[in-house]
C-alpha cells in the first residue's frame, strides 16, 4: 500500500516536472535522449504549454 | 471496498461531520479549535464525494469505462496520452491551485471565520466541484474542446466570442490584483524584496542549466533552485540588516509596481526556457510543498482560532473591504468555493489525459474538494492571528488612520484590542520595518502560517524566517501567475488582432509580439497603478472586480453544461448545474450592481467618483464601473441566448443537436493505466 502510495507520488512529481512529457516525446520520435533532442523538446513543448490559461 | 462498507462509511462521515458543523456554527461562548474546521470540511467533502458526486456519475452522465475516451483515440504522444488518474489529479490540482484560495479566504476572514468556512465547504461540494466535474465530462465527450469551443458549439457564435472576451477580461483584472497583493506585501521590506528579487537569478540560472549544463534534469535543478531560494532567505535578512543593502531593497509600493511591470513585460517576451519554464517547475513544488507542510502544521499544532465566528463587520462597514456578507463574503472567497477559471482547466490539458471515463469523478470532483480544503487551511492561518493584529495588518491607512497610533486607537474601539507595541514587537520578530497597513492578505497569512510553523519548529527565533518563506511562497507563485498570464493574455489578443490583420496574429512576427506584450501589460499595469494610488488599499475595489469576473465565467461554464444536459436528454436533472448557477447569478449580479450604483463611496464606484475631486480617482472609478456593466451585459447576453436553446429544446421546437462524439469502443487495458 505505502510502495503504491510512493510510486504514485514520484509518477507525479515526473510529471510536474516534464519527465514524462519527455520521455512520451522521444517514443513519439523515436530517438535516444541527447542535448539536441531536449531542446527540441522544450521548443515544442513550452509551445504548447504556456499557450494555455493560468488559473487564479 | 464494497458498496455497502462505502455507504456505511459515508454515512458515519455524513454524522460526523454534521456533528462537527454543529459544532463551529453554534459555539459562541469560548474559541474553536481549528480541528473543528478540518474535520468538518474533510468528513462533508467525503460525504459529498461518496454519495452526491458518485451518483451524478452513475445516473447522469452514466460514465462508461467501455467508451475510448479522446486520449485513448486521439493519441499523438503530445497532449493526447491516457494517463493513470493519479498523475492527472495531480497534475489537475496543480493547475488549478493558484494564488485565489489562500488570498480569498484571508480577506474574508474580516466577517469571521463562520461564513467564509460555511461558504468554501457548501460551495465547494453543491457548485465548485460540480462546475469542474461537469465541464471535465462535457469536455471528454467532445474530444477535449475548451469551455469557448463547447459554448460557440453548444450555445451560438455569440457565445463563444463572448466567452473570449470575458475570459481576455478577467485575466487582466486578475494580473492587475495579484501583481497588487505582491506589492503590498514587499512594500518597504527589504527583506522580502531581495528574496523575490534573487528568485529572478536564480530561475534564469536554472534556464541555462536545464538548456546547456545538464538538458533534462528538471527535478535535480530544481531542488539546486529550491535550496538557493533558502539561502536567499537567509541572505535576506542579511541585507535587512545591512545599512549599505538595505536602502537599495527598500522600495516604495510605486517603485515596486514598476518593477512587476517591467518584469511581467520582460517575462512574456523572454525565450520561456530562460524565465517563466524554470520559474514554473520551482514554484509548483515549492506551491505543493507549502500546502502539505501547512496541512500538518495544522494538525500537529491545532491551533485555536482567535477570530470571532461572526464578526461586527457583516454588515458591510469592514476595513479590509467594504461590503456586507451578502454578496461580498462569496465574491471575495471566489476561487476556494467555486473558481471559473478552472473551467479553463477542465477544458484544456486535463481531458486530453483522462484514460477512463471514471477517472473524470477523483481529477474533477477530487481536485476541487482538496482546492477547498487548500481555502479552509488559508481560513485557519488566518483567524489564528489575534483580530487585533489581522485587522492592524490588513486595513488601510484611509480608514484606521495615517499613524499606528490613529490606527491601533480606531482598531479597538471596533472591539478588537492592539497596541502599538504589540505591532512594533511583532513586525521586530518578523525583521519588517512596520505591519500595518500591508493590505492585500498575504501578509497576514504569511504571519498566520509563520505562527503555525514556528510553533511545529523553531519556536519564536525561527518566526522571521518562517515569514519570509511564506512570503517568498505567496509571491513566487504569483509571479509566476503573472509572467504565464500575461504570456497567454498576449496569445488571446494575437488571436483576436489577428483576426482584423493577419500578421497581428502571428506568434514569431517580433513587432506583434512586442506590441500585444506591452498592450497587456500596460492593461494590467494600469489597473495596478490605479490599486496602489488608491487611498483604500486598492483592494477594496479591485479584489471585488476581479471576484465578480471569476465568478460570471463560472455562469458562462454552468450555462454551458446545463446547454449540454438539455441536449443529452437529462433536462431532469439540470438543477444539477442550474441550482449552483442561479445562486451564482443572484450574488454576483447584486454583488455588481451594488459595486456600480450602490451610494456608498466605499462600495460604489460611480458614488466614489462623483465623491471625488481629483480626476483621476474620478476616471478610475467610471473605469471600474464601466467594466463590471461590461461583464454584466457579456454574461447576460450568454444567459438569454442558452434560454432560448433551453426553452426551444425542451417545447420541441428546437433540435437537440449535441456535439458529443460517437461511441468508439476502448482498447485499453486496466492494466496499462
Amino acid at each position: 500500500m505505502l510502495g503504491r502510495v510512493w510510486r504514485n507520488v514520484l509518477a507525479i512529481i515526473r510529471e510536474l516536472s516534464d519527465e514524462n512529457a519527455y520521455a512520451r516525446h522521444l517514443a513519439h520520435h523515436g530517438c535516444n535522449h541527447s542535448p539536441q533532442e531536449y531542446r527540441r523538446f522544450q521548443a515544442e513543448h513550452f509551445g504548447r504549454k504556456y499557450k494555455r490559461a493560468r488559473c487564479c | 471496498m464494497n458498496k455497502l462498507t462505502g455507504n456505511v462509511l459515508g454515512g458515519l462521515c455524513a454524522v460526523v461531520g454534521a456533528f462537527a458543523l454543529a459544532g463551529i456554527a453554534l459555539n459562541r461562548d469560548e474559541p474553536v479549535n481549528s480541528m473543528w474546521l478540518v474535520v468538518a470540511s474533510v468528513c462533508v467533502y467525503l460525504t459529498g464525494y461518496r454519495f452526491y458526486a458518485s451518483w451524478i456519475a452513475a445516473k447522469v452522465m452514466t460514465l462508461n469505462d467501455e467508451r475510448a475516451t479522446p486520449a485513448e483515440r486521439l493519441r499523438n504522444g503530445h497532449d493526447y496520452e491516457p494517463t493513470n488518474k493519479w498523475i492527472v489529479f495531480g497534475h489537475h490540482f496543480a493547475a488549478i491551485a493558484g494564488p485565489g484560495p489562500l488570498v480569498g479566504p484571508t480577506l474574508a476572514a474580516q466577517f469571521g471565520y463562520l461564513p467564509g468556512t460555511l461558504w468554501i465547504i457548501a460551495g465547494c461540494v453543491l457548485g465548485g466541484a460540480i462546475q469542474d466535474f461537469v465541464v471535465l465530462f462535457c469536455s471528454v465527450r467532445r474530444d477535449g474542446k475548451s469551455l469557448g469551443q463547447m459554448a460557440r458549439e453548444e450555445i451560438g457564435k455569440v457565445g463563444g466570442m463572448t466567452a473570449l472576451i470575458t475570459v481576455l477580461l478577467i485575466m487582466i483584472i486578475l494580473l492587475a490584483v495579484v501583481a497588487l497583493v505582491v506589492v503590498n506585501a514587499l512594500n518597504h521590506s527589504p527583506w522580502g524584496t531581495f528574496t523575490i528579487a534573487a528568485t529572478m537569478p536564480i530561475a534564469i540560472f536554472m534556464g541555462l542549466y536545464l538548456r546547456y549544463f545538464r538538458p533534462g534534469r528538471v527535478l535535480e535543478v530544481s531542488l539546486i533552485g529550491f535550496l538557493m531560494i533558502l539561502g536567499s532567505i537567509f541572505a535576506g535578512e542579511w541585507v535587512a540588516n545591512s545599512p549599505t543593502w538595505a536602502p537599495v531593497f527598500t522600495i516604495s509600493a510605486i517603485g515596486l509596481a514598476w518593477s512587476v511591470i517591467a518584469y511581467g513585460f520582460a517575462a512574456s517576451a523572454l525565450p520561456v526556457w530562460l524565465l517563466l519554464a524554470p520559474r514554473d517547475y520551482l514554484s509548483t513544488f515549492v506551491k505543493l510543498g507549502v500546502v502539505l507542510l501547512l496541512a500538518i502544521g495544522i494538525l500537529v499544532v491545532q491551533p485555536q482560532m482567535q477570530m470571532p465566528a461572526l464578526s461586527r463587520f457583516i454588515d458591510g462597514t469592514g476595513p479590509v473591504f467594504a461590503g456586507s456578507v451578502f454578496p461580498f463574503c462569496f465574491i471575495t472567497i471566489a476561487c476556494g468555493a467555486i473558481s471559473g477559471f478552472h473551467s479553463l482547466i477542465s477544458s484544456g490539458t486535463t481531458p486530453k489525459m483522462i484514460a477512463k471515463e471514471s477517472h473524470i469523478l477523483p481529477v474533477g470532483y477530487g481536485s476541487m474538494l482538496l482546492e477547498g480544503f487548500v481555502g479552509i487551511m488559508a481560513m485557519i492561518a488566518a483567524c489564528v492571528l489575534e483580530p487585533g493584529v489581522y485587522f492592524a495588518i490588513n486595513s488601510p491607512a484611509g480608514v484606521v488612520g495615517a499613524t499606528a497610533e490613529a490606527a491601533v486607537s480606531t482598531i479597538t474601539g471596533w472591539g478588537f484590542p492592539v497596541t502599538a507595541d504589540t505591532m512594533a514587537q511583532l513586525a521586530k520578530s518578523v525583521g519588517e520595518e512596520s505591519l500595518f497597513y500591508r493590505t492585500g492578505g498575504a501578509p497576514s497569512l504569511a504571519l498566520g502560517m509563520a505562527h503555525i510553523f514556528s510553533k511545529g519548529g523553531g519556536g519564536e527565533a525561527l518566526l522571521g524566517f518562517w515569514y519570509h518563506f511564506a512570503i517568498m511562497f505567496e509571491a513566487l507563485f504569483i509571479l509566476t501567475v503573472i509572467d504565464a498570464g500575461t504570456r497567454v493574455g498576449r496569445f488571446m489578443l494575437q488571436d483576436l488582432l489577428g483576426q482584423i490583420y493577419a500578421p497581428l496574429g502571428r506568434t514569431s512576427w517580433m513587432p506583434s509580439v512586442i506590441g500585444s506584450s506591452a498592450a497587456i501589460v500596460l492593461s494590467w499595469g494600469y489597473f495596478l497603478i490605479q490599486g496602489v494610488r488608491d487611498p483604500l488599499g486598492g483592494i477594496n475595489s479591485l479584489w471585488p472586480l476581479f471576484g465578480i469576473a471569476n465568478q460570471l465565467l463560472a455562469i458562462i461554464a454552468l450555462c454551458v453544461c446545463t446547454t449540454v444536459l438539455v441536449k443529452m436528454h437529462r433536462a431532469r436533472y439540470i438543477w444539477i448545474t442550474l441550482l449552483p448557477m442561479c445562486c451564482l447569478i443572484t450574488v454576483t449580479f447584486t454583488a455588481a450592481l451594488q459595486k456600480i450604483f450602490s451610494p456608498s463611496p466605499r462600495i460604489g464606484f460611480l458614488a466614489a467618483a462623483e465623491n471625488s475631486t481629483n480626476p483621476t480617482i474620478v476616471f478610475n472609478n467610471q473605469l471600474d464601473a464601466a467594466l463590471c456593466g461590461l461583464f454584466l451585459v457579456l454574461v447576460t447576453t450568454i444567459l438569454v441566448d442558452s434560454g432560448r436553446q433551453w426553452i426551444g429544446i425542451l417545447r420541441g421546437s428546437r433540435a437537440a443537436n449535441s456535439m458529443e462524439t460517437p461511441f468508439v469502443a476502448s482498447q485499453l487495458r486496466a492494466e496499462e493505466v
